[in-house]
């Protein structure tokens, strides 16, 4: 659905005799039907341009891309057809005009039919939850609902891949939240591929199933996000309760902390010590009321990622 | 309907959405030119007749100018902002549409302001300008070509931000473009005359069609008619070709 070999992207020095700008470096991944997918990295990274080479908006420098074997460059309006773009900081509708007028002009620019927009619009609404703002000029929404509109919007044409460039970025915390449900929903119920880019690792961790991370123009790991968490960093955070306080702990190579005499917090350096043997040893030497194994935070994750040296 | 009609019934409800704000805003430009047509009456009255151009002249390129300019900078709006678009990263919502470019943007946005303009120059040519039938439809025809020039030229001068990556060539050339046209082209040296007919085609803005419309001569009809579909070609051609070398704003800004 979505091949990218060798990409490639230099900017031209501003100033005379300054430095070119490489902002994205041989980039290569797939992406699959269907599949939830982020690009992440810090601002910078090159991960928007990418986007907007992918969905024609940009030339390369170098190397190729198909997207829904289309190279998106070359067959920009035809491509057009076919995906749906949001981007952060971009509008797609009418500040002046409600977003059920604007959905109007849009239906025609992908030539839709006027009851087909009608009745796509009504699905929309409902599947978004945004009947309500309907008929409200885009420029009185907040900026939770004027997102909500315009990813109505860009998902009026019904697009077979839906490209997101920080969706989320100036949201507050509960329109952050509501906005990732969405797009899971979206993916859920019709099978729409969705590809996003964010620097807000909660965004991945609750759209995204697979992660690419980009840094300095460069991808640095592809993995499924289940995975990362697992296998990256190398640690594991248990909390335990003892029914009691427990007999003297043998944990060498293990951050111990005591929350009260019965609770322990530990990190587990999984590389230095197993987590089997760790939990061997507190359900040895304690009754155990309750015990927890829980992943790093991706934010601890990706930033370890960050941290690894580039290229060869 | 197609892409640019659905651009430009948008750009007209929006438009529509503040009728008091459009209605005070055309006014205060009608105003506007309507003080400077007493200063020329003033001036003429004074001055008689200025290297053949008289007051009734003076009258008549200014409609031509008025509504032409009135018309580009009002209804193509985004004319002379598309080298803001361009190192603002704008462009982007235009590109991920499957529409052209071009005639979207140009359509995507009127200027109440400027309609003040295209309305006052109507009324001048209707009340002062001798409307006959035959004059009507070269006053038309004028306005139409001086709009194509304006409109390539425009698109030109604000597409080179494509190839420099920033500076203000579209405001300097549309501050230069509307300058100069406003004057009866004859009062210029000899140089600048040539440079208002090539470099910067103000003749063909305002002049040349206002002299058409009192006098008809197929020579400068060709040349403004030749004029309006060069710079709307060279407009076309420098911002298709610097669309290649779009690089969406925030490039610019780290190199």
């Amino acid at each position: 659905m979505i091949e990218v070999e060798g990409l490639r992207k230099t900017f031209p020095a501003r100033r005379r005799g300054g430095q070119q700008v490489e902002a994205v470096r041989d980039l290569t991944f797939r992406v699959g039907p269907g599949e939830r997918f982020a690009c992440i990295g810090p601002n910078g990274a090159g991960k928007s341009t990418a986007i907007k080479m992918l969905t024609g908006i940009l030339h390369p420098t170098a190397g190729t891309a198909r997207v829904l074997a289309l190279v998106p460059w070359q067959r920009r309006r035809d491509l057009a057809l076919r995906i749906g773009t949001l981007f952060g900081q971009r509008s797609q509708l009418w500040s002046e005009l409600t977003p059920r007028q604007g959905y109007d002009l849009l239906g025609a620019v992908y030539g839709l039919a006027p009851r087909a927009v009608r009745d796509r619009v009504g699905e929309l609404a409902e599947l978004l939850g945004a009947a309500g703002e309907l008929d409200a000029p885009v420029r009185t929404l907040s900026l939770g609902q004027r997102m909500r509109a315009e990813l109505a919007a860009s998902l009026l044409h019904e697009p077979e891949v839906l490209f997101l460039d920080e969706p989320t970025i100036g949201l507050d915390l509960l329109a952050k939240q509501r906005f990732r449900e969405l797009l899971v929903r979206v993916n859920a119920e019709r099978g729409t591929t969705v590809f996003l880019t964010s620097h807000d690792v909660a965004d991945i961790e609750h759209v995204a199933r697979r992660v690419v991370v980009v840094n300095h123009g460069t991808l640095i790991h592809d993995a499924d996000v289940a995975v990362l968490r697992r296998t990256l960093l190398a640690t594991k955070r248990v909390e335990v309760r003892f029914e009691r306080p427990p007999g003297a702990l043998d944990l060498p190579g293990v951050q111990a902390a005591w929350r009260s005499p019965t609770e322990l917090d530990l990190v587990v350096d999984t590389a230095a010590r197993p987590i089997r043997a760790v939990l061997d040893e507190l359900l040895d030497r304690g009754e155990v009321a309750d015990i927890s194994v829980v992943d790093p935070p991706l934010e601890q994750v990706i930033a370890a990622i960050y941290r690894m040296p580039v290229g060869p | 309907m197609g892409a640019p009609l659905a651009a430009l019934r948008g750009a007209v409800a929006e438009l529509l959405a503040n009728p008091r704000a459009l209605g005070l805003q055309a006014g205060i430009m009608a105003l506007n030119d309507g003080a400077w047509i007493g200063f020329w009456w003033v001036f003429f009255q004074r001055a008689g007749t200025v290297r053949g151009w008289d007051f009734d002249a003076v009258v008549l390129l200014w409609s031509v100018l008025t509504t032409a300019a009135g018309l580009v900078l009002g209804v193509l709006a985004n004319a002379r902002r598309i080298g803001q678009m361009v190192t603002d990263g704008s462009l982007d919502a235009v590109l991920a549409l499957p529409v052209r470019p071009l005639p979207w943007l140009l359509l995507r946005r009127i200027d109440g302001v400027f309609v003040g303009d295209a309305l006052f120059g109507l009324v001048l040519f209707a009340l002062a300008g001798d409307p006959t039938p035959a004059r009507a439809a070269r006053f038309a025809v004028g306005v139409v070509a001086a709009a194509a020039v304006l409109t390539g030229f425009l698109v030109a001068v604000e597409s080179l931000v494509f190839f420099s990556g920033g500076g203000r060539t579209g405001e300097l050339g549309f501050q230069a473009i509307v300058l100069l046209g406003s004057y009866p082209v004859d009062v210029f040296p000899a140089a600048l005359r040539v440079a208002l007919h090539t470099v910067v085609p103000a003749a063909f803005v305002a002049a040349v069609p206002a002299r058409l419309v009192d006098a008809p001569d197929a020579g400068a009809a060709a040349a403004l008619l030749t004029a309006a579909g060069g710079f709307a070609v060279l407009g076309w051609a420098l911002f298709t070709v610097g669309l290649r070398r779009y690089t969406s704003g925030s490039a610019w800004t780290r190199a």
